[in-house]
């Protein structure tokens, strides 16, 4: 190999190891910082566009999964995410865009009927349950004053089991802005 | 213009270069391997999306490919004198919308990520398109700029080369990320499998936000690394980080949410935002392109000047730029129609071959003064032997102007039916 290709041969591993580096290296520092952060829990937590929840006991923030509407509390394995957003529909709109948005996951399926659920604020809203691979959830929806919160729950039978309860508090104390 | 100075912006391909040179070197083994992999992953991605939505992920990849051929044509229309080969375009669309994808899928994630844990969720929500998007796109994409150079070193000729390279690049990352938002959008909407959301997102991205995005970028950093190419050294380094920093600016502010709020006005003032936001990088980066692309020009027109059989003063200044080579047929087809304004279409091009040829002392020079030759027979058969257009350097302002208006008006009515289709 002469002069030209091997400097050729370096350069080309200069490119190979940017590329590396933000390919594999930036994930991997990524991954080597947590990214749940401890919530005070004793404490409303603002959501967006002046919705509130008080979030379970023992929750941390998924720093990574939250901003612009969007929460996502982890409780042991569980997943506890919230979504906030204005919307126009119905309240049964946004409890089928909410199943939609579940079963286009492969392998995730709404399981039995839907129940309408209130919270402590009186704000009223549909819940219900689905399944998927390894893991069972729980999902709700509730609209006032044009702004709807998707409530999603997802973790291992167990897990669930035990984080349910005060899951189901947490859920209860979102607060919309104004009266209901 | 300085011959000296001519001859340092222009350095024509010499003439034994044979494609099959390129093979030879480590680069084009790592571009071939590298593009393999980044295929199959976006592949994955794609794959992913039509599995959920097959008619909505079929719709956008139908729409955004046909979106990219006038920019094909636009790029291929500034790189008129010495074409750059179709392989390494190909590898170059390829590099933006397989290699850079791929990998800036996975490190604007892990970014944002870093950005979120690092400052706060809602600075990485708010901010961290802005930052993460140029600091990991750009240097990606221009990466696929310098894997061209080092492919095939001789055919970066001129700045102008580097901006089509960079184009090229920075238009197959804007296609393929543009495919994989409008399949992101049907998700998102949550209403099933239905093409909606992918023509809102085509309207948004392709038209209000098109015009200025990654094509253009990279189009800017691209010129920099042919700079750097033909001038080896510290200024031609210093011009390449200028150039990157560019694009990375332009980028930066198009994804900052400045002015997000349209000042207030709702749609007027969301649409004069993002003119606001935008039209600096098309205006600085037409402009380099223009004076980049009359340096090649005259560097090339400069062989056929003094053989008025071949060229007239006139046709050489109307062959200068797309926009008076155009008028010249425009002008002929006012005159004598379809048959004479391809004849000068013509003699456009075989006059452009002969420049290049000559440019390059390739022994095919004799024959493509034969062919401009008669070519000249025919236009003075038809009574046209000087193949220009009055006046088309005001035509051309006009023309620009002209453009301008309709785009806005274009930018007016997308608006108009983005917020139809609940977009807005």
């Amino acid at each position: 190999m002469g002069r030209r290709e091997l400097r050729n041969l370096a350069e080309s591993a200069a490119v190979l190891a940017v590329l590396a580096v933000l390919a594999f290296g930036l994930p991997a520092v990524n991954a080597a910082i947590p990214a749940a952060q401890a919530v005070a829990t004793d404490r409303p937590y603002q959501l967006g566009d002046g919705v509130t929840v008080r979030p379970p006991d023992g929750a941390q923030l998924d720093v990574t999964r939250s901003g612009r509407g969007s929460t996502l509390f982890l409780l042991g394995g569980v997943r506890y995410l919230l979504v906030v957003a204005p919307f126009t529909g119905r309240l049964e709109d946004v409890a089928a865009q909410l199943r939609q948005k579940i079963t286009a996951n492969r392998g995730y399926q709404v399981t039995g009927s839907e129940n309408p659920t209130r919270t402590d604020q009186g704000v009223t809203g549909r819940q219900g349950g689905y399944t998927s691979p390894g893991r069972n959830g729980r999902y709700a929806v509730f609209l006032h004053a044009g702004v709807a919160v998707e409530v999603t729950i997802a973790g291992a039978d167990l897990d669930l089991r035990s984080a349910l309860p005060g899951l189901t508090v947490s859920v209860a104390s979102i607060e919309f802005p104004g009266p209901p | 213009m300085s011959a000296h100075r001519s001859a340092v912006t222009v350095r024509p391909t010499p003439a034994w270069v044979r494609a099959h040179h390129s093979v030879v070197v480590p680069a084009f083994w790592l571009l071939v391997a590298v593009l393999a992999v980044a295929g199959w992953e976006v592949a994955g991605m794609l794959r992913t999306g039509a599995d959920a939505y097959p008619v909505a992920t079929a719709s956008a990849i139908v729409l955004f490919t046909a979106y990219a051929v006038p920019f094909t044509l636009v790029a291929r229309s500034l790189d008129y004198f010495e074409r750059e080969p179709a392989h390494l375009l190909a590898a170059a669309f390829g590099w933006g919308g397989l290699v850079a994808t791929a990998t800036s899928v996975r490190a604007d994630a892990a970014a944002h990520d870093l950005l979120a844990k690092l400052v706060s969720p809602d600075f990485a929500a708010t901010w961290g398109p802005a930052v993460t998007g140029p600091t990991i796109e750009e240097p990606v994409k221009v990466l696929g700029v310098v894997v061209i150079a080092l492919v095939a070193r001789t055919q970066i000729n001129s700045v102008v080369d580097g901006f089509v390279y960079g184009a090229f690049v920075g238009l197959g990352f804007q296609v393929v990320e543009d495919v994989m938002y409008a399949v992101n959008a049907v998700a998102l909407a949550g209403r099933g499998d239905r093409i909606g959301p992918v023509v809102a997102v085509f309207l948004l991205r392709g038209f209000l936000g098109g015009l200025w995005s990654h094509t253009l970028f990279s189009a800017l950093a691209g010129s920099g690394v042919a700079y750097w190419v033909l001038h080896p050294g510290r200024r031609g380094l210093g011009l390449f980080a200028v150039s990157l920093a560019g694009a990375w600016g332009f980028h930066a502010l198009w994804n900052s949410p400045l002015l997000a709020d349209g000042f207030g006005y709702g749609t007027p003032g969301v649409l004069a935002a993002l003119l606001l936001k935008g039209a600096p990088a098309l205006a600085v980066i037409a402009l380099l392109i223009r004076s980049a692309g009359r340096r090649e020009a005259w560097y090339y027109l400069r062989q056929l000047v003094g053989d008025p059989k071949v060229a007239t003063v006139r046709e050489l200044s109307a062959l200068a730029t797309g926009g008076t080579r155009l008028a010249a047929r425009r002008f002929a087809y006012a005159r004598g129609g379809r048959k004479l304004a391809y004849c000068v279409k013509q003699l456009q091009r075989a006059q452009a071959r002969l420049a290049l040829e000559l440019s390059r002392g390739l022994p095919d020079a004799a024959e493509h003064r034969a062919e401009v030759l008669a070519i000249r027979q025919w236009l003075r058969a038809y009574g046209h032997p000087d193949a220009y257009a009055p006046g088309s350097a005001t035509t051309t302002g006009w023309v620009w102007a002209g453009g301008a208006v309709a785009a806005g008006i274009l930018a007016v009515l997308v608006a108009a039916a983005i917020r139809g289709l609940g977009g807005g």
